[in-house]
């Protein structure tokens, strides 16, 4: 199990989401995203994208106008 | 003497070099700088065309200039690719020689590049309207022998040149159908690794109701794994699968070989670059523009073209002795065709979000105006209008002060 830390700080829409299918390509399952990022709007997406693909959203935290995003990769299907 | 090198001369590096050369014809002329453009390329291709030759037919050559023809006077166009880009000792090699070439100052400027070969089978089945013009063709082609189906446009992977593209594929290809009155016997089907139609939410309301109105299927959230061409499948990360008939994905793109084997990029090989002012890593000498930068902004023309801008700006300020900067906003500005003559723009900033425009014959006879001046804007021409168009987002100036000069009086004033 490897964590994936991305740092999409400073981007907005759609950058936080991009940067997250990016590292989510190289993943596997078991693995956690790290995403920080500082636009709002990554709450709502990545909630929403982990529903959508049926990953695990583990935890959103926020600390001086950073979120930092939690994902453990689980759906990956296994060739 | 001042040896500008810019490595790749397309819309960008054009853009750029044309503008040193309009604003420093004297240093030019008198020798004290020379501006010297790397690409081996015969033609430059205006991309945004590449939709029309796909889905309306219109000529390649159309799309097609020789590249010398665009080389503004006083420029000097070395016609072969670099080999070597270093930076650090300021020097590239070029593919044909062993020479080097040395600078002072370098801008890299060298696009992207698709790269299917990232998805396995993607290569073999898919068809595309972003490699070159004649590539298109090939499509137009495909398209014409079509005779019912499932018609899969899309997105394959990140990232990808002019954000709105997989869109305006979509949209004309239901055009293409309608106009050959056989539009029910197509289905097409829209896929995106994206939650809606269009990644920035405004626009995506704009687009998804005609989407439903054009009976055209979105597919959200789809991450392609692979093509199986022989069963003429697409299948996504987590095991959903599409059928398809004809597969008109855009595909993952990515930089050039010279510039991803390099020690300025990042982990994705695409050039480390201030938002900004558009430096490389720490130089203050090099710097990068257009689709090989890693900022984080869609890859399309108007953005290389007001990068181009703020670089050869603070370059010519520079030689000047000037303390001006200049800095990019960050502003974008992708048209959107939406078919039947209507368009739309996605326009935003690094400070102000896209924001939320309607399609329109207006905004379509705009993006035609943008298409008939461009290869005169690759040589400075109409830079005014696009001055007067963009207004505060043109370029952003940072007035410095000048430190106060040192007055020497004279001993008896002591
Ligand atoms: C279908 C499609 C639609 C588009 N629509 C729009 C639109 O509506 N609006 C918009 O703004 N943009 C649009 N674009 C994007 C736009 O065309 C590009 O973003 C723009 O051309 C980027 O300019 P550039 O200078 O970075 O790269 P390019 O114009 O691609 O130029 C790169 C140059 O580098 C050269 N080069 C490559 N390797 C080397 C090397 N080793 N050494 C030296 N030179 C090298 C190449 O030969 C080329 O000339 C569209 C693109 C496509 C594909």
């Amino acid at each position: 199990m490897t964590t994936l830390k991305v740092d999409s700080r400073g981007t907005s829409c759609p950058g936080p989401i991009t940067d997250l299918i990016r590292a989510y390509r190289e993943s596997s399952n078991g693995d956690v995203i790290e995403l920080l990022a500082t636009d709002p709007g990554v709450k709502a997406d990545t909630k929403a994208w982990c529903e959508r693909t049926k990953n695990e959203l583990l935890n959103i935290t926020e600390e001086n106008d950073v979120y930092k995003v939690e994902i453990r990769i689980v759906s990956k299907r296994t060739r | 003497m001042n040896d500008i090198a810019i490595v790749g001369g397309g819309a960008g590096g054009l853009i750029l070099a044309s503008k040193l050369a309009k604003e420093m014809g004297d240093e030019l002329r008198n020798g004290r700088i020379s501006i010297t453009i790397f690409d081996g390329s015969q033609n430059h291709e205006f991309q945004p065309g590449y939709l029309g030759v796909a889905f309306r037919g219109s000529r390649p050559s159309r799309m097609q200039r020789s590249l010398t023809q665009l080389i503004y006077p006083g420029v000097k166009l070395v016609h072969e690719n670099c080999s070597v880009i270093d930076i650090e000792n300021r020097y590239v090699i070029t593919e044909k020689s062993v020479n080097r070439y040395n600078f002072d100052t370098i801008v890299v400027a060298t696009g992207c590049l698709t790269d299917p070969g990232q998805i396995p089978g993607l290569s073999e089945a898919n068809h595309d309207f972003h490699t070159n013009a004649s590539k298109s063709a090939e499509l137009y082609e495909r398209m014409s022998r079509v005779k019912s189906g499932k018609i899969v446009v899309g997105i394959a992977g990140l990232p990808y040149k002019c954000p709105p593209s997989p869109n305006e594929g979509a949209f004309m290809a239901d055009e293409f159908f309608a106009k050959r009155k056989m539009r029910e016997k197509v289905e097409i089907t829209f896929v995106t690794p994206y939650l809606r139609a269009y990644p920035a939410e405004p626009i995506s309301e704009v687009i998804t109701p005609m989407y439903e109105d054009r009976n055209i299927d979105i597919v959200t959230g789809f991450n392609l794994d692979y093509v199986d061409p022989q069963k003429k499948e697409i299948l996504s990360l987590e095991g959903d699968s599409l059928e398809y008939d004809e597969l008109i994905l855009v595909p993952p793109h990515r930089t050039v070989d010279v510039v991803k084997k390099s020690d300025f990029v990042d982990k994705y090989g695409w050039v480390i670059t201030d938002k900004r002012d558009m430096h490389i890593k720490d130089y203050d000498y090099a710097f990068s523009i257009g689709d090989n930068t890693n900022i984080p902004i869609s890859k399309a023309g108007v953005e290389a073209h007001l990068q181009a801008i703020t670089v050869a700006s603070n370059i010519i300020e520079d030689y000047k002795g000037g303390t001006d900067k200049y800095l990019f906003t960050g502003r974008m500005q992708c048209s959107m065709e939406t078919g039947y003559h209507q368009a739309t723009f996605v326009v935003g900033t690094y400070e102000r979000p896209v924001e939320k425009k309607f399609p329109s014959t207006i905004n379509y006879v705009e993006k035609k105006f943008m298409e008939r001046i461009y290869w005169s804007s690759l040589k400075g021409g109409y830079e005014w209008l696009f001055r007067m168009h963009f207004g505060d987002d043109y370029i952003q100036k940072i007035s410095q002060i000048k430190p106060p000069r040192q007055i020497s009086r004279p001993e008896t004033q002591k």
